[in-house]
Parts: C-alpha cells; sequence; structure tokens
C-alpha cells in the first residue's frame, strides 16, 4: 500500500506540471534526477541532512539542476527538499511517473541501458515493448554502465533482460 | 591404801646412813635414796599410768588413722596403678587400631588413587581422542574452507577480469549492435 504522504507529493507535483502544461519534460527530467539521486550517495546524504538547513539544500539543487532543467522541475525537487521529504523523492517522482503515465493510459517502460539511445531507437523500442506486453509504453531511459552492454526493460512486473550484465552474472554463477 | 601405809613405812624405816668419825653422813654410791626410789618407782607407774590411760588411745588412734590413710594411699596408688596399666593397655590397642586403621588408609587411599589413575587415564585419553577429532573437523573446516576463500577469489578476480574485458571490449558499433538485436527480438516476441 503506498504512503499516502508520498501519493500527496505526486499529486501535488503532478497538477503543478500538467498546469504549467510541461508535463511531459517535467516528467522526464524528474525521472532523470531520481535516477541519479538514487545512484549518488553523496547527493542522497546531502539533500536528506536534517543538519543542512533547507535554504541550502535548497540551493544545493538550484545549483545542480538550474542550468539543465525546466525552472518548473527545480521548483518542483526544491520544495520537496525543502519540506524535509528528500529522503523519499525518488518515490514521490515514480508516483508522479505513473500518474502523468496513466493520465495517458501508458504504462511506465523503465529502460537501462549502457549508452543513450537515439530517438530512432527509443520508438522502435517503444513499439516493441507494446508489440511484447499488449500495453503502450511511457519510455523511460536510464543510462547505467554497469549493465555493460544491451537493455533491462521492466514493464510493471515484466522484466525483460537482454544485458551483457546478465549474461555475464550466469556465466560466473555457472563457474 | 595398804600399799601406800606400806610404802610410807618403807619409807619411814629406812636406815639412817651412818656417819664416821668426824659426823659426816655417807650414801650408797651405787643405790638412790628409798624414798626416791619409791616415789620415783610411782610417780614412774603414774606417768606410765597416765601414758597408758591417756595417750595410748590417742595414739592408738592415730595410729589407726595413719594406717588408714597408708592404706588409702596404698588403695589409691593401686588403683592408679591398675587405671594406668588400663590406659596403658588401651593406648596399646589405640595404637595397634591407629596402625590398623593407617594401613587399611593407605590400602583405600592406594585403591582410590589407582581408580583416579585409571579414570584420569581413560579421560585423558577420551579428551585427547575429542581433541584430534575436532583438531581433523578444524583443519578440514580451515581447509575447506580457504579452498572456498580462495575459489571465490579466484572467481571474483575472474568476474572482474571479464568485467573489464567484457567493458573494454564492447565498442560502441557492438552496443549499437546489442540495442538493435534487443529491439528486434523484444518486437518479435509478441
Amino acid at each position: 500500500m503506498n504512503d499516502p504522504v508520498i501519493e500527496g507529493y505526486a499529486k501535488a507535483l503532478f497538477e503543478v506540471a500538467r498546469a504549467e502544461g510541461s508535463l511531459d519534460e517535467v516528467e522526464d527530467e524528474l525521472f532523470r534526477f531520481a535516477r541519479s539521486y538514487e545512484n549518488s550517495d553523496a547527493l542522497r546524504n546531502a539533500l536528506t541532512d536534517e543538519m543542512i538547513p533547507a535554504a541550502k539544500r535548497q540551493a544545493i539543487v538550484e545549483d545542480l539542476l538550474g542550468a539543465k532543467t525546466t525552472a518548473t522541475t527545480v521548483q518542483l525537487v526544491s520544495m520537496v527538499v525543502g519540506s524535509g521529504r528528500g529522503r523519499d523523492l525518488p518515490a514521490i517522482i515514480d508516483q508522479l511517473v505513473e500518474r502523468a503515465s496513466s493520465a495517458k493510459n501508458l504504462e511506465v517502460a523503465q529502460v537501462r541501458s549502457a549508452v543513450e539511445l537515439t530517438d530512432d531507437q527509443q520508438t522502435r523500442l517503444s513499439a516493441a515493448l507494446a508489440n511484447a506486453t499488449g500495453k503502450q509504453v511511457n519510455l523511460k531511459v536510464v543510462v547505467d554502465p554497469s549493465v555493460l552492454g544491451g537493455i533491462i526493460a521492466t514493464v510493471g512486473d515484466t522484466v525483460i533482460d537482454g544485458s551483457v550484465r546478465t549474461r555475464l552474472d550466469q556465466l560466473k554463477a555457472r563457474l | 591404801m595398804k600399799t601406800l601405809f606400806a610404802i610410807a613405812r618403807f619409807v619411814a624405816e629406812e636406815e639412817v646412813p651412818h656417819s664416821d668419825s668426824e659426823g659426816i653422813t655417807t650414801h650408797s654410791p651405787w643405790l638412790p635414796e628409798r624414798a626416791e626410789i619409791i616415789y620415783g618407782s610411782i610417780a614412774s607407774v603414774l606417768i606410765f599410768f597416765l601414758l597408758y590411760k591417756f595417750a595410748g588411745p590417742l595414739a592408738k588412734k592415730a595410729m589407726a588413722a595413719r594406717t588408714e590413710r597408708i592404706q588409702k594411699e596404698l588403695d589409691s596408688a593401686a588403683a592408679d596403678k591398675a587405671a594406668a596399666a588400663t590406659e596403658a593397655e588401651e593406648i596399646r590397642q589405640a595404637k595397634g587400631d591407629i596402625g590398623a586403621e593407617r594401613d587399611r588408609l593407605m590400602a583405600d587411599a592406594a585403591v582410590q588413587a589407582e581408580a583416579l589413575l585409571a579414570d584420569g587415564r581413560v579421560a585423558v585419553e577420551a579428551e585427547m581422542a575429542e581433541l584430534l577429532t575436532r583438531a581433523d573437523t578444524d583443519i578440514a573446516t580451515a581447509k575447506s574452507r580457504g579452498i572456498e576463500e580462495l575459489r571465490a577469489e579466484i572467481s571474483g578476480l575472474s568476474a572482474e577480469a571479464a568485467d573489464r574485458a567484457v567493458a573494454e571490449s564492447v565498442d560502441d558499433a557492438t552496443h549499437q549492435q546489442l540495442l538493435e538485436a534487443f529491439i528486434q527480438k523484444v518486437g518479435a516476441s509478441a
């Protein structure tokens, strides 16, 4: 069962982004930021440390995202961090992405790849995943060098693993 | 009374010592005067009588008491002697008993020591066997753990080497081939 607080924050962020008319862009930026946040201990510690004043944490967010994302994204992340919910940021953003996808009758498809996918590849991959799962998907690509090569796609409870990492792990297990 | 009169008459009839020509009276050089004999005899008899009458019983009593005391002392000494003899006998017996007890205790101690020694020997042997078994187990465990650790180490190093080798060998063209293969495979899996 989802945390009502997280759902509340996700709903608020969703409504703000939709009201601003930049839901797709903000959703994508937030998704990327959430993955970076999960992979960086330093960033996570800085944004969740209660000893650091909220204004200072918000300043860190603005420094990090100010030049790379839309103002709406910066403000939403800053608002969550400033209210002391930095620890819940990935969950809030994932809820927002799911809510946005549901609003468009789409299923979130999280794709982990060692390299960036071109727009053409993303389009064809979306079509392929829709074909394989029978659902229209909202593709979210995460660049993860630990994958080594290939792709790991997660659509709901379905995981399609075509990564070199997994093959290597299977080989190691066999050894 | 007659005796007294006879004595008095004897005294009165005493011969008067004759005087020599010069009127000097002489006495017998060998016998005392008659009166002296009589009075001396009476006094002696009286003294002996008094002694017999009064001192005799006292002396008898004293002698009897002394005899009784000496008898008592003799009896006491005999009793002491008998007690000493009894005690000596008891001591001798006790000594004999102590000796026997000592021998018995020594024998018991020897038996117990032997039993303890045997038990100790068995316990030590059992402990040694257990220690040897445990040591064998520990050695086997350590050996197995060492092999496992070595295997894990080799596996880890191999995995790391494989990761590096793969990461270095997968160039951009390979990445693109892998991506395209995945897209085609997923697209064809409907």
